[in-house]
């Protein structure tokens, strides 16, 4: 991981530990809205939320419909919006188009559909290049695209927020909507990636 | 403002940092610092005067730090803007966590 | 300055509803559009001092409307506390070659979400 603290950790952290100490002495902020806070992104939301959206999309062609035309309406058919994914566009990845998603100005994200971005995604490293060479992004990531695939990049600069809905790989059709949620990664929902198929044989769901 | 932030097209920023199985914060000040910024977000803050404040970090900064670095400083920054704390406060309960902790 | 804030501590609970309801920066209105699906728009050439949610590799580029998502608090005016200026925000597609030049490859586009107050007709 690249970071370039200019101050030891503990600097900075001496630093949080007083600024937190004053407000909460002020009554500014509250420690258990804090613990909740911190609690709700360590361990109600992450990949594993989109992932469901994805799955039921792949499964119920009436609710991927709705879900390309209204994302937002869709998701919250589910119960799964909340804050930073408010106005959501569920963009399809196909045989000919690739979507990929960037925050160039600060690091926008569906908060309550991906839980907190990953550190490449806030990179600036990232933010920079997505834009102006996607394909090398993705080269990086592993994944090369032929030339007869559209590149689409989403840059999220205003209060929409994007979800990759990723295609269903190959030798997936007997399984269940929860094995088949199982399959997806973060990143094929922010598009650095395919969802690849089970690579060892799975049971069939009874 | 054209600032640091609007990286979009900016070349020689080196490659994608790419790390495996990361946990959601590397750090509990990192966790507290979102936490914080979420805590007045709205209440205190509208988000967007959260976005601005980042930005407004000095480029060589900005370019520099850490995510959450900035983070940390955008919530100094409105907060000693607004009046809700004074530099002076923040340097004086750090120097007498030192002292305690020591 | 007239955007004031509660200033109220945020409780757990009030926390806890944040999460999981959100803001929602959609406006009823039946303000009318400037543009409409399938016209041609350009992104102002602007160098505001101030904050901005149109960057700068867009300025100048001509792009189309590919949807119209509704009504919006604008985050320009927002982010400084002055008003929310509500206003239409589309979806608007430019091709990689327009922003990039011609070495770019001729299939790939770049989407961005701009504001009534981010274009203008080319």
């Amino acid at each position: 991981m690249t970071t370039h603290h200019h101050r030891p950790e503990s600097e900075i952290a001496l630093r949080v530990k007083a600024i937190e100490s004053l407000l909460v002495e002020k009554g500014i902020v509250d420690p258990a809205a804090l613990d909740t806070i911190i609690e709700h992104y360590e361990h109600q939301v992450g990949p594993h939320v989109g992932a469901q959206i994805v799955a039921k999309a792949w499964v119920d062609p009436d609710f991927k419909r709705r879900l390309l035309a209204d994302g937002t309406g869709a998701i919250a058919e589910l119960g799964l919006t909340g804050f930073s994914s408010e106005h959501m566009i569920v963009v399809e990845n196909t045989a000919t188009v690739h979507n990929l998603i960037v925050c160039t100005l600060c690091s926008c994200y569906p908060w309550a559909i991906l839980g907190l971005p990953p550190t490449w995604y806030k990179s600036l490293a990232y933010r920079s290049r997505a834009v102006i060479e996607p394909r090398s992004v993705l080269a990086e990531f592993g994944l090369v695209l032929p030339d007869t695939v559209e590149v689409r990049v989403w840059d999220s600069n205003a209060d929409l927020r994007y979800l990759v809905l990723p295609e269903r790989p190959d030798g997936t059709d007997g399984l269940s909507e929860e094995a088949l949620a199982a399959l997806v990664t973060r990143n094929a929902m922010i598009g650095t990636a395919k969802v690849q198929p089970p690579s060892a044989p799975t049971p069939i769901a009874a | 403002m054209n600032g640091p932030h609007d990286l979009g097209g900016m070349q020689g920023l080196g490659a994608i940092p790419i790390e495996e199985n990361e946990p959601v914060f590397h750090s509990e000040w990192e966790a507290k610092v979102f936490a914080m910024s979420f805590a007045t977000f709205s209440t205190f803050f509208p988000v967007d005067e959260t976005r601005h404040a980042a930005e407004r970090i000095p480029a060589g900064e900005y370019l520099s730090a850490s995510y959450y670095e900035r983070w940390l400083a955008a919530l100094e920054l409105l907060l000693t803007e607004h009046g809700w704390l004074t530099p002076a406060e923040i340097e004086d309960r750090i120097t007498h966590l030192r002292q305690t902790e020591s | 300055m007239t955007i004031e804030t509660s200033n109220q501590c945020m409780t757990a609970a009030a926390a806890k509803a944040l999460l999981q309801q959100g803001l929602s920066c959609q406006v009823n209105s039946d303000l009318p559009p400037q543009f409409q699906v399938g016209d041609l728009v350009q992104a102002k050439v602007v160098h505001p001092a101030t904050y901005t949610r149109l960057p700068r590799y867009v300025r100048g580029k001509v792009g189309t409307v590919m949807q119209d998502h509704g009504v919006y608090v604008f985050p320009d005016t927002v982010g400084q506390r002055l008003a929310t200026k509500p206003q239409h925000v589309y979806s608007v597609r430019f091709s990689a070659q327009a922003l990039w030049g011609q070495a770019a490859p001729a299939s790939d586009a770049l989407y961005l979400d701009l504001f009534d107050d981010h274009l203008e007709v080319p």
